[in-house]
């Protein structure tokens, strides 16, 4: 127990890096020893990360697995890792998708492989430690350090507008996150002035007493880098780019992984930090996150490109997963959580499944194909199977999400739910448009008939999420009893606090009060 | 504390200026070894020469990292102080000295340039820059400043046949001049309002509280903007971008950090010795109770938040259309001064050890990437505008990984070095309220983002137009290089030990007394 657990597992990808690194990729022989390489590592770090599985214990609702170390003492860094009920579900959610898309690359990315795999699993590391950094200086690195290799992968193995695609990325989330800095250190001054005591530990901020104005302003810049990332409905614009013109990896691991670091921001971070300023914002974002589920859906019914159609799909879900947290009642943050682990596989699948057939044809546009459900039957009915689950089909994973989500709102607030409830019609509607269009009907264009079935490495990688997606659609108590206590936790943090207005605004008043005689005095002087 | 020091014994002389003797002998000596070695083949010149000047400054950093760590003295008449600020910078210029010297070996090889005057001017330089930051006497700081800034120009014309070259180092002559002059009239005034050259005498008369404040004011913006000159903070900035595209490239690295340095450094120690007065009353030197509460504070504070500001977007947008790439870092170097100047107007020990910080950060990370510059040009000029970037990465992937390194670095990303300094200096400023100035600086740093990832991109993530020859690549070059990245990398990992080092040395600005 008293290994440092989640240490291994962030950095085990960096050990595949250093393996990667020593082998030479001329040969055909050389790109398969990487990619075999790359596996491996990813393989064991999953493994790594089912001992988090069994060292985890789900009746405590605080951070477990806690590792502590001085990083730089004189601003009072720590290196300090932990978990709770979500971030241990999105580790896994990390660890199994990447070893997921490494196979479904074996083919696809055959130039500069040994840089791809090592800009995929620096990726992994950092992604990993955003989830189990404790120390928000220690998140901040980490959530920067993912931008680099994300850049790299979109910019150099995408599309064609793809240096566009990393640019608009990039320079995105780097406005929200460097605004998000500036706030960090505000918020670690504030509570020095008032503590004497200079941290960056997050479990020392969490209660920081301070005026409404300042919670409101850190909130605002704080929710502005995680709205980037999630996105929610106005500051979206990237996201499309990014997907379409990212390689099937990247898109995989952007939407199964990347968009989960801004709700898991606001989940961990800007709600707990700033309750108040929370509170304030709660009706924006929840009118915000209705207009991402409905507008997402709108755009994304008449998208004729099957990738950018996922991509605006994700708008939608991601919607959903900011309307379950901010209705902040029990099943609505377990929806959301389970939403997002939802999302995770479901579009993760979706972009495989894209990315399988655009490698046989090189085209996504969807008026292309039309019937192929005789030729490819294999591929046709997985591809369905995710979109029942994308769809929230009973006995899918989906289902479940979004049904406690939608509970948990109308129980709270019943116009938001019944709006938000179209969504899920109009996701039904533009999933299964484009299913009937792509798969059934005559078949019209000649090039589909020679087109390949999956082969044994397509249906390897898929497998693992079908199984995910009935395993969660029919017996979901098994990922939300991990993460009872863990929400519980979280509501009582940002509730509780909601409740205590009264002697935060006398903090507030003594604030400025003191303020005055401090210029009262200066003015004597 | 007032009573001049007059004693005069060889160990207290080496103890306080020994860099500076090092350096001066030295570089006497090597004019000697450059006549002798003046009928030998260039390639054995230059050999000797550049190994000799890399010697000396490794002799000198030596001298100065293993020099009595706590003395606080002062020689000369109160011309010279020693202390751990002094000897911070110091060391600060001489790596960077270092680092050039390193890289000129290589770089005046493949530019068939072997000269022994170079390495004379570097090694001058340095002894002038050592000079100027440990003055504690106005007209010495002139003096120095002129010794360092000559043995530049003349560095920054090195290449004879080139006319952007000799334009950029005749511009640079000129206005250099005129910010020299803009000093000298500072100074002059400073000595007939408070008739004493010596920062902290005049400290003291300023503290006294019984001074007419316009003369003052006036002496005090006219010896900033001699600093700023150097320091290349708009609007002094103009000469910045064809200097540094002009000149050599390994001399533009070693110039926009060590002048950087030193001219920072000594401001520091003008603003936060000379003109804020920073004696409590009780006569203690006590920096956190009185900075603040400095009558001139009013003045100065705004017209460093306003040029900081402008630095910062100024020198990151010019920098996004440029196509070259030495101007394109000169302009980035116009906005490393903005950052820097953020932890200026903290005002505090933070702020002060963020810049130190971030001086040692910048010299590593640009010295650095006007070596791979100078690798990837060949010959000076023949591949230097960002289109030949493109896909290099594939061609020469080494080179390409350490300018990406440095740019990211530049760039102020996790986990390099520069990301810790721009962090040190901003939290300064927004642990004294600057929150504004804290969120547009951050904001800028975006802008910048976007161009040093434009060279990146191009190396990565586009074909190659024309084939790009690089020069042949020298050991002491790659060393040079690789120490860099390294510094990079640790600081931005480990910053603690730096960053306590510079503490130390910021706090001793309160004991030049």
């Amino acid at each position: 127990m008293n290994a440092p657990i989640l240490t291994y597992v962030t950095f085990l990808p960096l050990l595949g890096v250093i393996f990667i690194m020593a082998v030479p990729q001329r040969s055909e022989a050389g790109k398969n020893v990487i990619r075999a390489i790359a596996l491996v590592a990813s393989l064991f770090t999953f493994l790594a990360s089912l001992r988090i599985y069994h060292a985890f214990d789900a009746s405590i609702g605080a951070f477990q697995l806690l590792e502590d170390h001085v990083w730089i003492p004189s601003y009072g860094i720590h290196y300090k890792l932990g978990i709770d009920g979500l971030s241990f579900w999105l580790i896994l959610l990390t660890t199994f998708l990447t070893p997921l898309t490494i196979l479904s690359t074996w083919r696809a990315i055959d130039k500069r492989v040994k840089e791809f795999q090592v800009a995929l699993l620096v990726l992994e590391t950092a992604m990993l430690g955003t989830f189990v950094a404790l120390d928000l200086f220690l998140f901040y690195v980490f959530w920067e350090l993912m931008l680099i290799p994300m850049y790299l992968i979109i910019g150099v193995w995408g599309g064609e507008r793809r240096i566009y695609a990393a640019i608009k990325f990039f320079l995105y989330t780097a406005v929200g996150s460097l605004l998000m800095l500036v706030c960090i250190i505000g918020l670690v001054y504030f509570h020095n002035e008032h503590t004497g005591h200079l941290t960056f530990d997050l479990l020392q901020l969490y209660g920081t007493s301070m005026p409404r104005i300042y919670e409101i302003l850190f909130f605002a810049a704080f929710a502005l880098a995680f709205a980037i990332k999630v996105p929610m409905f106005p500051l979206h614009t990237w996201l499309p780019d990014a997907h379409v013109e990212a390689p099937t990896a990247g898109s995989v691991i952007l939407a199964g992984i990347l968009l989960k670091m801004g709700t898991y921001g606001f989940f961990r971070f800007a709600m707990p930090l700033f309750p108040q300023g929370s509170a304030y914002f709660a009706p924006l974002i929840i009118v915000l996150s209705i207009i991402g589920i409905i507008y997402g859906a709108l755009v994304a019914m008449v998208q004729p490109d099957i990738k950018k159609l996922v991509a605006y799909s994700s708008v939608s879900h991601l919607g959903y997963c900011m309307l379950g947290l901010y209705v902040l009642t029990r099943q609505g943050v377990e929806g959301s959580v389970l939403q997002m682990i939802n999302h995770g596989i479901s579009t993760g699948a979706l972009f495989l499944l894209v990315g399988i057939v655009y490698e046989r044809r090189h085209t996504r546009l969807i008026k292309e194909y039309g019937g192929i459900a005789r030729i490819v039957p294999i591929y046709s009915t997985i591809f369905l199977i995710v979109t029942l689950s994308s769809i929230g089909f009973p006995t899918t994973n989906g289902f479940i999400g979004e049904f406690l989500i939608l509970l948990g709102a109308f129980k709270v607030n019943k116009i938001a739910a019944v709006f938000a409830a179209t969504g899920v019609i109009l996701g039904a509607v533009y999933m299964l448009w484009m299913v009937q269009r792509v798969f059934y009907g005559q078949v019209k264009n000649p090039k589909n008939l020679a087109l390949k079935d999956m082969n044994l490495r397509e249906v390897a990688y898929m497998l693992p999420l079908l199984v995910l997606i009935f395993w969660i659609g029919l017996y979901p108590n098994f990922f939300l009893k991990k993460m009872h206590s863990s929400v519980e936790h979280f509501i009582n943090q940002v509730k509780v606090e909601d409740v205590q207005e009264q002697p935060h605004n006398f903090a507030a008043a003594n604030n400025i009060l003191q303020l005055g005689e401090v210029t009262v005095l200066k003015v004597k002087e | 504390m007032n009573n001049i020091n007059m004693s005069f014994d060889l160990y207290h002389l080496w103890q306080v200026c020994g860099g500076q003797l090092i350096l001066i002998v030295a570089g006497l000596l090597l004019i000697l070894v450059d006549i002798i070695l003046m009928e030998k083949d260039q390639e054995i010149r230059g050999r000797w020469m550049g190994w000799l000047t890399v010697f000396i400054f490794a002799a000198t950093i030596g001298h100065l990292a293993c020099r009595e760590w706590d003395l606080h003295d002062t020689i000369f008449m109160n011309v010279f102080s020693a202390d751990k600020y002094s000897i911070f910078i110091s060391i600060v210029m001489t790596c960077a000295g270092l680092l050039a010297a390193m890289m000129s070996i290589g770089y005046l090889r493949n530019n068939g340039l072997v000269r022994g005057e170079y390495y004379i001017l570097l090694v001058f330089a340095v002894a002038g820059a050592i000079g100027l930051i440990q003055s504690v006497d106005l007209l010495m700081m002139f003096i120095t400043l002129e010794v360092m800034s000559l043995a530049i120009y003349a560095l920054a014309a090195f290449l004879k046949d080139s006319s952007y070259s000799q334009e950029g180092a005749f511009k640079y002559f000129l206005l250099g001049s005129f910010g020299s002059a803009l000093f000298l009239f500072g100074v002059a005034i400073i000595y007939g309002t408070t008739g004493t050259l010596n920062i902290t005498q005049m400290a003291q008369y300023i503290s006294g509280g019984s001074y007419s404040t316009l003369p003052i004011l006036v002496a005090f913006a006219m010896i900033m903007a001699g600093f700023f000159f150097k320091m290349a903070m708009v609007p002094f900035h103009m000469w910045t971008p064809d200097v540094y595209e002009g000149a050599p490239s390994v001399i533009t690295g070693f110039m926009a950090t060590a002048v950087k340095a030193a001219a920072f450094g000594v401001f520091m120690k003008v603003l936060f010795v000379g003109f804020t007065p920073i004696l409590a009353s009780s006569g203690q030197p006590d920096f956190a109770a009185t900075v603040n509460l400095s009558a001139l504070g009013p003045y100065w504070k705004p017209v460093i938040w306003w040029l900081a500001l402008l630095s910062m977007f100024i020198g990151n947008l010019i920098a996004v259309s440029q196509s070259n790439i030495k101007r394109m870092l000169a302009y980035s170097s116009i906005a490393h001064a903005g950052y820097m100047a953020v932890g200026i107007i903290a005002a505090n020990g933070e702020g002060r050890m963020g810049v130190l910080f971030y001086l040692f950060a910048y010299t590593l990370m640009n010295i650095g990437a006007f070596g791979v510059v100078y690798l990837i040009d060949g010959m000076e000029r023949k591949a230097q505008d960002l289109e030949d970037y493109r896909g290099l990465g594939y061609i020469y992937p080494s080179l390409s990984f350490l300018l990406s390194l440095f740019l990211v670095a530049m760039a102020g990303l996790p986990p390099t070095a520069g990301f810790i300094a721009k962090f040190y200096v901003f939290a300064a400023a927004i642990k004294e309220g600057y929150f504004l100035l804290a969120a547009l600086g951050v904001l800028t740093s975006v802008i910048g983002a976007y161009y040093y990832l434009r060279v990146i991109y191009l190396m990565y993530m586009k074909e190659k137009v024309k084939d790009v020859e690089r020069g042949p690549i020298a050991a002491p070059t790659v060393v040079a290089l690789v120490i860099a990245a390294l510094g990079v990398v640790y600081l931005g990992l480990l910053p603690e030990n730096l960053a306590s080092v510079a503490n130390l040395a910021q706090q001793s600005l309160a004991m030049i007394f």
